[in-house]
């Protein structure tokens, strides 16, 4: 076994004028240390198209995931696919990409461009075998995995980006790569890669897509570890036991809360020095205690949290904010989207009589909800959640 | 003169930053920036009636941007220029 562990993501535009996308990413774990991703794009666009990506993505990923080699799979996707009756071609093209106890990966790429394979961020020339399975010539690769390797599949749509408008020819896999490569910067994750690719195609398309688009990006990285503290216990006499236990954590520590700070800095034998710095007029500001790694407000600052974390789930619009902002909430989605892959909350039961005015909107209640849908949010990013009420 | 204007959730909600703001605005147009030392302070444990400020040793609850003049005036103007 290894410390590594893959962070995968991905986005997909639609055919201007289109409301289905005929291309469809399917990820299965078939268990803890195994993950396969599948991209399919189906013939034409539209409805037509998304049924067949659909039906191919699913048939492969569910046999993967029981456990069937990859021949198997694509012998019985060749075998039962319907041909286009229009085109009399079949189907769909696809890429899978089996990621085993992340040690190795296996390709089997059927038509779709090429998977690029970003090694220290260069592009890296891996082995290619052609087999014949059902009369169709596929390519299989089995690569050994290292740290930081970044592996960039995407559907033809990408390499058409920007054919008759703004480039004669679209842009070729040697741009795309030239581009990924100067883009690339290792502290990236995979969303973040993926968006940065499917904007810059979105533009060479003039915002107008002719084609379906996908980018799906894996990325092999280290596991890290991000310990999260909200709230007081709600007995008093376990704030030793909790905070023992949270600052036993390896990883950086996070404490959320005008009174957990307070209680935290007690427990360290230090003080709280708040900052008086609004980066945000909308974000309390972040205050010090030495020995932990951020402190913030409580339900304020993980509301936006949450609403980033919501964003990056989707068309990742509100990176552009938290990627780089100094306020608490912005310091804190970065901690947790891009730094962490095991997330500890210690949360807290303690009521706050104070907030408990219905005026406020940040009583109890919506705290322990906030809690929920953030960690709900976070298991979606593909991350480890462990959380302790006290 | 240390003051602290509470920036605690609650107090956030009522205008923390508005207040800090006009502090800031109010030391300066009075030079006293070097003899009062203006910090944030977490919770004051006043959150129903906030903002609260802190004055040295003494809590002044619900500032607000109209009752702001008047609390500057006395518990910070008038202690200082003695």
């Amino acid at each position: 076994m290894n410390n590594l562990c893959v962070d995968l993501g991905w986005r997909s535009i639609n055919k201007h004028g289109e409301q289905l996308c005929g291309d469809r990413v399917q990820i299965v774990e078939p268990s803890a240390d195994s993950v396969v991703m599948v991209l399919a794009d189906g013939l034409g666009s539209g409805v037509k198209a998304n049924i067949l990506s659909t039906l191919t993505s699913k048939i492969i990923s569910t046999m993967v995931a029981s456990n069937m080699t990859l021949e198997n799979c694509v012998q019985t996707i060749a075998d039962t696919l319907p041909v286009c009756e229009v085109r009399q071609v079949a189907y769909s093209t696809f890429t899978i990409i089996r990621m085993e106890n992340n040690e190795y990966a296996e390709l089997i790429q059927y038509d779709n461009p090429l998977v690029i394979l970003l090694r220290d961020g260069k592009s890296f020339d891996y082995e290619k075998t052609a087999m014949e399975i059902g009369g169709k010539t596929i390519y299989k690769s089995k690569i050994q995995l290292k740290e930081n390797d970044t592996f960039i599949t995407t559907s033809d749509g990408a390499i058409h980006a920007g054919i008759g408008m703004s480039l004669n020819f679209g842009w070729q896999r040697e741009n795309i790569i030239e581009f990924m490569e100067m883009m690339y910067d290792k502290d990236f994750t995979a969303k973040t890669l993926a968006t940065i690719l499917l904007d810059e195609c979105n533009k060479l398309y003039g915002y107008q897509p002719g084609d379906d688009t996908t980018v799906s990006v894996m990325k092999v990285r280290q596991r890290r570890q991000v310990n999260l503290m909200i709230g007081p216990p709600s007995d008093p006499a376990d704030d030793e036991k909790m905070l023992g236990l949270f600052f036993s954590k390896e990883g950086k520590h996070i404490v959320c809360g005008g009174t957990s700070s307070t209680v935290v800095a007690r427990f360290l034998h230090q003080t709280v020095q708040p900052n008086l710095g609004y980066l945000d007029p909308e974000i309390p500001p972040t205050a010090t205690i030495k020995g932990v790694d951020l402190v913030t407000e409580g339900v304020i600052t993980i509301n936006r949290v949450l609403s980033y974390a919501k964003s990056y789930l989707e068309d990742n619009e509100e990176y552009s904010k938290w990627s780089y902002k100094q306020d608490g909430a912005s310091q804190i989605s970065r901690m947790l989207f891009e730094e962490a892959t095991d997330i500890n909350f210690y949360v807290g039961r303690a009521v706050n009589p104070a907030h408990q005015n219905p005026d406020l909107p940040i009583n109890f209640s919506i705290k322990m909800r906030l809690v929920d849908e953030l960690c709900q949010s976070l298991k979606e990013m593909g991350k480890r959640i462990k959380v302790s009420y006290f | 003169m240390n003051v602290y204007v509470c920036v605690g959730s609650s107090c956030h909600l009522k205008g923390s930053y508005q207040i800090i703001e006009l502090m800031k605005k109010a030391l300066e147009e009075n030079n006293l920036t070097d003899q009062v030392s203006l910090s944030a302070a977490f919770c004051l444990g006043k959150c129903t009636h906030g903002v609260s400020i802190k004055v040295d040793d003494e809590i002044i609850t619900g500032v607000s941007p109209e009752s702001f003049p008047e609390i500057f005036q006395k518990y910070v103007l008038t202690p200082v220029k003695g």
